[in-house]
C-alpha cells in the first residue's frame, strides 16, 4: 500500500539515518532530529506507521505524571507479555512522537512491537491523535504550567478536549475523574475514568496554587468535599448539581509514607490490588498508578498483570531518584510547576524529611520563564515544621530565597547556593548517615544537577532500590 | 479618621483574581507593615461579598491578574456592585494597586479576541484591545519620578495580549527599559492617576519592588491617619532578589532567543 511510495521509504532512511549519525556525533538531538528530517521529506509519514504496531497505541498526556504514567502502563504491559516501544527520552512533541515511531519500524514501515505507549504534550495531543488514530488516550490532569507559553489552564483543557474529540470511534478516552476540567470532556465514543475515592487523604482544601475550577455546565464555582492534590478532588457544583462523575477505577486506600514509596490499594472492574508499595511520592503518583491501571484493563491486561508490573516499577530520571554525591545520597525530584512543587514538598513533609532540603529553580526556557508561580507555592509550613536547613540553587536562588523569607523562615536558615556542586556539597554536608536528602528542581536545574553528578570523579547515578 | 495602629487591606476578587502568585503582594504589604509597626489585616473583597460599608472600612486596595473568563464574570461585579464606593475611596486617598488584568478591568473597557466588549470601572482614562501576540517576559520599568519611589526602577515579568492605550493627560506608571509595557511600542508601562496605579508588572510585583510596597503603605497611613515607621528597612534579601533579575534581564538575547528556540526547548521537557 503506502510503502510503495518513495517518499515515505526515503523519509524512513533519511530519519534512520539522522538518528543514527546525531548519536555518532554526539549531538544530542537524536531524540526529536530524525522526527524534524523525516517529516520535512514526508509530512504524512506519522500517519503512515500508526497501523504499524500489532496491537495499536496508547497516547499519555496531561500537565503532570506523563513520563511516570507511560513508564507503569509499559511495565504492566511487558508483564502482560506484550512487546513496548515509546519516547523514554521524553521527547513529546510531534516530531519526538515521530523519531521514536521511526526508532521502532524498520525501513519498509513494520515495527516489531505490539504497543507504543507514547508521552505528548498537551498542546501536541490533537495532532498525534489524528495522526496516529490511537486505541487509547489518557488524559491525566490540567494544572498551571509554563503560562508564559500564552497558555491559560482553560485553554489547555480546551485543546485536551479537542483531543478527545479526535479520537477514533472505536477509541478509548482514560480521564481523571478528579479534576473537574478533565472529567467533563465528553468528545470521546467510549470513556474510562480512573480517580481517587480515601477521605483520609483529603488535604483539606485547595492549595493556594490550584487554579479554582467553574462548573463546566453553568460557570459557577465548584464546591470540594475532599482535595487530593491541586485541584484534583471530589466536587460538586453548589448551583446546578453537576458533581464528580463516578470512576470504574478507583484508588480506594492511599497511604504517603514519605518519598521512598507511596502504599495504594486499587479497585476496578473484575478486580483489584494491593495493597502494594510503589517507588514514587504522593497522592499524585496513585492517581498515576490507577490511570495506567484503567488503561491497561482497555488494552487486555489482566489484574495480576498489572500487580506484577507495579512491582517491577522503577521511578524515571529525576523523578524520585536517588543519586550519589560525596558518600551521601541526595533524592532529585522534578517540581516543575505549582501543582508539582506542592505535591513534592507535601510529600517531603509528609515523612521523615530529615535536617536539610533543596530547592533549585531555574527560569530557562525549557522550565519558563515566568517564575512567579514560587509565590502560590504554599511554603508557610516549613517555617514551623520540616527541615532545619533550606539548600536553594539555580539562577534564580535569590528569589527563592526571597519567597521563603516572606513564609516567615529565619534568614539563618537558608543557605543560598546557586551552583549545583555547591549545593550538592551543602546537601552532602548535613544529609544525615544513610537517609538521602530531598531536592526539588525546576526541569533545567534537574538536568544541570544530574549532569553535575555525573561528572564528578566516581559519583553515579543509581536507580532507587537499584 | 482617628489615629490607630492597624490598617486594612481590601484584596478584590483573590480567588478569581490569582492567576500568576498574586499572593506575593499581600504578603510583602503584611510583612513590610509588621516591620513598621503596624498590623496590616487582610479583608476579601470577593464575587459575593464586599458591600460598600466593608469597602469603606479598607484603607487600600489590591486587585490582580485572572484569566479571560473570569474577567467577564467579574466585570458586572466589579463596575456594579463595589464601583460607587470604590470610587468614592480612591477620590479620597486610598491606594489601590491593580495588576494585568485587574489593571485593564479600571479602564474604560477591555476587548476580547472574540470582539466582546468587557466595561471596565472608568476610574483610569484607558482602553485595552487585545492584540495579535502576546507580550511576554522580564521587564524593567523606570518609574515616573513624581511618584518619589526611594528605589525607581521596577523589576517585573509581563505576560498579556492586551494593548492598552492611555487617553491624552494620563500618566504612566514608568518609562520602560526593557521589556513590553502598555502595548509594545510607546515605551510606556501602566498608569497612575492620584492613588490608583495600573502596571503590566504581573504577580509578586511588591516582594521585588519594596518602594512601590511603600508607597501603597504610606497612603494608606496617610489617608487614615496612621502613624507608621517610615524609615529605611533592611532590605538585602529583596536586593539579592532585585539583582538577580536585573542580570537575567539585562541579558537580552533572551527575548530573541525565545522565539526562535521556543518549540525545541519544549521537546525537551516532559511530563
Amino acid at each position: 500500500m503506502s510503502w510503495a511510495d518513495p517518499r515515505t521509504r526515503l523519509a524512513l532512511l533519511a530519519g534512520k539515518v539522522t538518528a543514527w549519525a546525531s548519536r555518532g556525533l554526539r549531538m544530542g538531538g537524536g531524540t526529536t532530529l530524525p522526527g524534524d528530517v523525516a517529516r520535512a521529506i514526508d509530512p504524512r509519514v506519522l500517519r503512515k506507521l500508526a497501523a504499524s504496531p500489532r496491537r495499536g497505541t496508547v497516547l499519555v498526556t496531561g500537565t503532570n505524571g506523563k513520563t511516570t504514567t507511560a513508564a507503569l502502563l509499559r511495565r504492566m504491559a511487558t508483564a502482560a507479555g506484550w512487546r513496548t516501544g515509546g519516547n523514554q527520552s521524553g521527547s513529546n512533541l510531534i516530531y519526538g512522537l515521530t523519531a521514536a515511531a521511526i526508532a521502532h519500524a524498520d525501513l519498509r514501515g513494520r515495527m516489531d512491537v505490539d504497543w507504543l505507549v507514547l508521552e505528548v504534550d498537551e498542546l501536541s495531543a490533537l495532532a498525534a491523535a489524528r495522526e496516529l488514530r490511537p486505541e487509547i488516550l489518557v488524559v491525566l490532569n490540567a494544572f498551571r504550567d509554563q503560562l508564559d507559553r500564552s497558555f491559560e489552564v482553560d485553554q489547555v483543557a480546551a485543546r485536551l478536549g479537542e483531543a478527545v474529540a479526535a479520537l477514533p470511534e472505536t477509541a478509548v478516552a482514560v480521564l481523571n475523574s478528579d479534576d473537574p476540567r478533565i472529567a467533563a470532556l465528553d468528545g470521546a465514543a467510549r470513556t474510562s475514568l480512573f480517580g481517587i475515592e480515601d477521605r483520609e487523604a483529603d488535604r483539606g482544601g485547595l492549595p493556594e496554587s490550584a487554579d479554582r475550577p467553574v462548573c463546566p455546565r453553568c460557570g459557577t464555582s465548584l464546591h470540594f468535599d475532599a482535595v487530593y492534590y491541586g485541584q484534583c478532588g471530589d466536587y460538586r457544583c453548589p448551583a446546578c448539581g453537576w458533581s464528580r462523575p463516578s470512576p470504574a477505577m478507583r484508588v480506594i486506600r492511599v497511604i504517603g509514607a514519605g518519598l521512598e514509596h507511596v502504599e495504594l490499594t486499587l479497585a476496578g472492574p473484575g478486580g483489584g490490588v494491593g495493597p502494594v508499595e510503589v517507588p514514587l511520592a504522593g497522592a499524585h503518583n496513585a492517581a498515576n498508578v490507577a490511570a495506567a491501571a484503567a488503561a491497561a484493563l482497555e488494552m487486555g491486561a489482566d489484574w495480576d498483570q498489572i500487580e506484577h508490573g507495579l512491582q517491577q516499577f522503577r521511578p524515571a530520571f529525576g523523578r524520585s531518584q536517588v543519586v550519589r554525591w560525596r558518600q551521601r545520597q541526595v533524592r532529585l525530584l522534578l517540581a516543575k510547576n505549582p501543582a508539582g512543587m506542592q505535591a513534592s514538598l507535601e510529600a517531603v513533609l509528609g515523612g521523615d524529611a530529615g535536617p536539610v532540603l533543596g530547592l533549585a529553580l531555574n527560569d530557562g526556557i525549557a522550565d519558563g520563564t515566568d517564575i512567579s508561580w514560587i509565590w502560590d507555592v504554599e511554603f508557610e509550613k516549613l517555617a514551623t515544621v520540616g527541615p532545619r536547613w533550606i539548600v536553594l540553587s539555580g539562577r534564580r536562588a535569590a528569589e527563592l530565597a526571597l519567597r521563603l523569607r516572606y513564609a516567615g523562615l529565619a534568614a539563618s536558615r537558608l543557605l543560598v547556593r546557586p551552583a549545583p556542586e555547591e549545593a550538592l556539597d551543602e546537601l552532602a554536608e548535613r544529609a544525615a548517615p544513610g537517609t538521602a536528602a530531598p531536592a526539588l528542581l525546576t526541569y533545567t536545574a534537574m538536568l544541570a544537577w544530574h549532569r553535575t553528578v555525573v561528572g564528578a570523579g566516581g559519583a553515579k547515578p543509581f536507580w532507587t532500590e537499584g | 479618621m482617628a489615629a490607630s495602629s492597624s490598617l486594612r487591606l481590601g484584596v478584590l476578587y483573590p480567588r478569581e483574581m490569582n492567576l500568576y502568585g498574586d499572593r506575593g503582594n499581600v504578603l510583602a504589604l503584611v510583612r513590610r507593615a509588621a516591620l513598621r509597626g503596624v498590623e496590616l489585616e487582610v479583608m476579601t473583597l470577593g464575587l459575593d461579598g464586599g458591600p460598600p460599608q466593608e469597602i469603606e472600612a479598607c484603607s487600600g486596595f489590591l486587585i490582580g491578574g485572572g484569566q479571560d473568563l473570569d474577567q467577564l464574570a467579574l466585570a458586572h461585579d466589579l463596575v456594579a456592585r463595589k464601583g460607587p464606593a470604590l470610587r468614592e475611596a480612591v477620590s479620597g486617598g486610598a491606594p489601590l494597586l491593580a495588576v494585568c488584568a485587574g489593571y485593564q478591568l479600571l479602564g474604560k473597557h477591555y476587548r476580547t479576541a472574540t470582539g466582546d466588549l468587557i466595561p471596565g470601572l472608568g476610574i483610569l482614562p484607558l482602553r485595552t484591545e487585545a492584540g495579535p501576540r502576546r507580550l511576554v517576559g522580564n521587564i524593567l520599568v523606570a518609574a515616573n519620578p513624581g511618584l518619589g519611589l526611594s528605589n525607581p526602577l521596577l523589576v517585573g515579568f509581563e505576560n498579556h495580549s492586551g494593548r492598552t492605550m492611555l487617553e491624552p493627560g494620563l500618566q504612566p506608571l514608568g518609562e520602560v527599559v526593557r521589556g513590553e509595557g502598555n502595548d509594545g511600542d510607546s515605551g510606556a508601562e501602566g498608569a497612575i492617576l492620584g492613588s490608583v496605579i495600573g502596571t503590566y508588572l504581573h504577580g509578586p510585583l511588591l516582594p521585588k519592588n519594596p518602594a512601590l510596597a511603600d508607597w501603597w503603605l504610606f497612603a494608606a497611613a496617610d489617608r487614615t491617619g496612621t502613624t507608621l515607621d517610615r524609615s529605611h528597612l533592611d532590605d538585602s534579601a529583596e536586593e539579592a532578589a532585585r539583582r538577580e533579575a536585573i542580570q537575567i534581564t539585562l541579558r537580552g538575547s533572551r527575548a530573541r532567543g525565545y522565539r526562535l528556540l521556543g518549540r525545541r526547548a519544549r521537546i525537551r521537557r516532559t511530563g
